[in-house]
């Protein structure tokens, strides 16, 4: 990517399927003695055809099959392609119903980025605190399935507020109260534990590092784009944060020990975000069903999930969607995950494609315009 | 039982495929390995990447087309006796993606596991749970103790 | 002594050893791993004895490599080195001068590790190169580059260990030969009939220290695990053995750690593995207790890459060289 020209000697390549990688995607890295000079990764081996699958149906049908684009940001996925909807038709919903959409949103980001921290040490090589990641992360889906119904895939909201049978009662809220309190507390002692350890701190401190110049010339979305040092948040844009107070955590020099630190303070802010929440909650019913299908044009769509910004847009003609995309931030860190490869051991360099938090499901999507009669891929 | 069912019962190598799909029943499956509140390994299952030491092979996902060689190549990969396990809706019958505009059918999915690879046991569940997935690693075991 | 006698001691101690060292993987796993894990782990026979057992009822495949006759014969060898070494720890073969000296030992513990380069460049597993994935399309970087398997990788690793990873374990055995002025075993253990054990000598302390980092080393049990991670090479040397031979792969690995504790025994306490006398469960504790050390330290440290591996060896070699200077004075 700089001009020079290296000798390559050889290529190891690593499978859809392989114990570092949660979903299936190809990688080839290029090698000289153990340090690795390029890397190609390539996707499109999860590609299901959504999109497609999206054209013509009804807008509600296609609202809730869009959750199964990803198993980890599910419900942020529904959230936006709602959104969508409700901002062509302008539906306006009730508070109460923000409110619940915005816990139940910032307990996704919670327990994916758990996931990304276990992940991470995983692929360190630490069995141990992987899987004491993976209890706290237990509380979490519990308190998931306390509100929708299910740990994964949920379907809280609908088009004019949420599920009625999703909203908050009394014994509901308190276990919310607690779970969260008690993530916060077993999570401090784990971040303490975690950085004061130097055979982990000397194994991610200065590891695959990004640059913010390159940063933004690659285009890099979400927490990966903060953890160098840009500060970019899409919830800053978003009307339905306005009352909630909260900060937006950045790092320097994007590393490794930058991405994991990064995650765990987002984490807790996201906890802030909850208590507000439900200490606000305001009284009222949770769905206004007093709307009308009509016709849109193209309507787009911006949410921060926990991986970036993420995009969806669609039309609406005659109560069904016509035109969708949908464009998944994974799919902008990809430059990324290439670009921080370069120069390190190999196994560093696994470590260096899991710190950009790929999410190869979300991203294998197709582009396909129906008039025309071959389908052009993007 | 005899010492080889006894020796087949005791120690069961499982290996975790991921055929495309939106990777929520893979998260579940690894939670039940590795989250302490599941722990497979109290049942005497263990996690492995290799296929040259697994027994029971568990597949989820609609097998998307690029999928469809590496996990024929896989399967024949296991030595006998094996048993496959389908985790998930996808698995079973596709999920969404298959035949949701009714008769047409999807041009991306090679079809459920079952027409790809043999299947003894199924879990239904968009996403499995965890307990489901440790019921049916105890339901293919009589494939693998009454096999010679 | 009796030759009869000496039979049954020969015999007994190495089938004594064998059972022993099929209930240590349980024990590393359920009595250390789980607890700290904090979880119900296996019960204490499946991973060592059940697990063997288990892979010797599988059908035999072939194995794809290009000399599949060579590449599953070494575990055996591997397994067959390790039991010479508890051989020749046995007292009634002290009498067989060369062999049961230090030389001889380091000579088969080279055995073990120079296995490792040969099975990981035989081997060509199918989850790496030989899947079949379009990835020479049109469009892709570097299509006419040197493609290779995952496990050349560990092979090539596996070189490496062998030039500078040996160093602690071979300083830290030759210590006691400082102490006791000779490489034979026999006059090793007569020292120590005398003088006391080394252990209790400041060079015996930072020797055992020595001894234990050499024998993480060796093991390649985490944090010294590069050769076969989970996180790019999967299983490293090991991928392509199935049934029989993978039971080798893990009575061998069991075995190893019942010897080294056995050697740990043999020259830093005096007491060698004789199954006329109580001497034995020192030797049985010594081999229970050296991988129970082990899997504490190993379940709290990440891989170490070369970037941490080059230090650590070297500082564990300079404590080699203390001790044995130590020694000498």
């Amino acid at each position: 990517m700089d001009g020079k020209q290296e000798i390559i000697e050889t290529e190891i390549a690593m499978g859809p399927v392989h114990s570092a990688a949660i979903e299936p995607y190809r990688v080839r890295l290029f090698v000289e003695d153990e340090i690795v000079r390029d890397a190609e990764i390539t996707v499109g081996v999860n590609h299901r055809g959504i999109e497609r699958i999206m054209e013509g149906l009804p807008v509600e049908k296609a609202n809730s099959l869009t959750e199964k684009v990803c198993g980890i940001c599910s419900g942020v996925h529904l959230w936006n392609s709602v959104l969508v909807a409700e901002k062509g038709l302008g539906v306006e919903i009730p508070e109460r119903a923000s409110y619940i959409r915005i816990i139940v949103g910032e307990l996704e980001r919670i327990h994916s980025h758990l996931l990304y921290l276990a992940h991470g040490n995983e692929v360190l090589g630490h069995e141990t605190f992987s899987m004491r990641l993976f209890y706290i992360r237990e509380t979490v889906m519990e308190l998931l399935r306390l509100i929708g119904g299910n740990r994964v895939q949920y379907g809280v909201p609908i088009i004019g507020g949420i599920r009625p049978r999703a909203d908050l009662d009394e014994m509901k809220i308190q276990r919310i109260g607690e779970g969260i309190d008690l993530i916060e507390e077993k999570l401090e002692a784990f971040a303490e534990r975690f950085t004061s350890d130097p055979m982990i701190m000397s194994r991610i401190t200065g590891v695959c590092p990004i640059s913010r110049k390159d940063a933004l010339r690659l285009h890099v979305t979400g927490p990966t784009l903060r953890a160098t040092g840009v500060d970019l948040d899409v919830r800053r844009e978003m009307p339905c944060y306005d009352p909630f107070e909260f900060e937006v955590i950045t790092q320097d020099g994007g590393d490794v020990r930058a991405n994991l630190l990064m995650r765990v303070l987002e984490i807790f802010e996201s906890v802030k975000i909850i208590r507000q929440a439900l200490r606000d909650l305001p009284e009222g019913k949770v769905v206004d069903r007093s709307w009308e299908m009509q016709d849109t044009g193209i309507v787009k769509s911006y949410v921060e999930a926990p991986r970036g910004r993420l995009y969806h847009s669609y039309a609406i003609e005659d109560g069904r969607v016509r035109g969708s995309i949908i464009r998944t931030p994974s799919m902008s860190n990809i430059g990324a995950m290439q670009y921080a490869c370069i120069g390190h051991h190999i196994t560093d360099a696994q470590l260096g494609i899991v710190q950009c938090d790929p999410c190869f499901t979300c991203t294998d999507r197709a582009i396909e315009i129906v008039d025309m009669s071959d389908n052009p891929r993007r | 039982m005899g010492l080889k069912s006894f020796s087949r019962a005791r120690a069961v190598h499982a290996m975790l495929v991921y055929t495309g799909g939106c990777n929520g029943c893979d998260i579940e499956i690894v939670n039940a390995v590795f989250s302490p509140k599941y722990d497979a390994e109290q049942y005497k299952i263990f996690l492995t990447w290799n296929p040259r030491e697994a027994d029971v092979l568990i597949v989820t996902g609609p097998v998307t087309k690029q999928n469809e060689e590496p996990l024929k190549v896989i399967y024949n990969a296991i030595p006998e006796p094996k048993a496959v396990i389908a985790a998930g809706a996808c698995a079973l019958m596709g999920g969404v993606y298959k035949n949701i505009h009714g008769d047409i059918p999807s041009e991306e999915i090679c079809g459920p596991v079952d027409q790809v690879i043999p299947v003894d046991a199924r879990v239904p569940g968009c996403a499995v749970r965890p307990e489901d997935v440790l019921a049916a690693a105890v339901a293919a075991l009589p494939k693998l103790l009454e096999a010679d | 002594m009796d030759p009869s006698y000496s039979a049954v001691t020969v015999l007994g101690t190495l089938i004594l050893g064998l059972l022993v060292s099929l209930w240590l993987p349980g024990i590393e796993r359920k009595f250390v791993h789980a607890r700290i894990q904090q979880r119900i782990g296996p019960p204490l026979s499946s991973p060592g004895l059940m697990a063997a057992l288990k892979f010797f009822y599988k059908k035999t495949v072939r194995p794809s490599s290009p000399l599949p006759g060579l590449y599953n014969s070494l575990p055996i060898m591997g397994f067959i080195s390790a039991l010479l070494i508890l051989l020749f720890l046995i007292p009634p073969m002290y009498s067989i001068g060369a062999l049961a000296s230090l030389v001889a030992i380091v000579g088969f513990l080279k055995i073990e590790e120079v296995i490792y380069v040969f099975m990981g460049s035989l081997s060509r597993s199918v989850m790496s190169m030989g899947m079949p994935f379009p990835d020479l399309a049109r469009g892709a970087k570097y299509p006419d580059v040197n493609r290779y398997f995952l496990e050349d990788l560990s092979s090539m690793r596996a070189f490496r260990l062998i030039a500078f990873g040996s160093f602690p374990i071979y300083l830290a055995i030759f210590v006691p030969a400082v102490l006791s002025g000779s490489i034979f075993l026999k006059d090793i253990v007569a020292y120590q009939a005398v003088h006391g054990p080394v252990i209790f000598t400041m060079a015996g302390v930072i020797g055992a220290v020595v001894f234990f980092i050499g024998y993480m080393i060796l093991l390649n049990e985490y944090p010294f695990a590069i050769l076969k991670t989970k996180a790019d090479v999967i299983e490293g040397p090991y991928m392509e053995y199935a049934a029989r031979y993978r039971a080798f792969v893990y009575i061998t690995r069991g075995f190893l750690m019942f010897t080294l504790g056995c050697l740990f025994s043999v020259l830093f306490l005096g007491v060698p593995p004789d199954i006329l006398s109580w001497g034995i469960l020192v030797n049985i504790a010594v081999a229970a207790v050296l991988p129970v050390l082990m899997a504490i330290f190993s379940a709290f440290a990440p891989v170490f890459t070369f970037k941490q591996f080059y230090p650590v060896t070297v500082a564990a070699s300079v404590l080699g060289v203390l001790a044995l200077v130590t020694a000498f004075v």
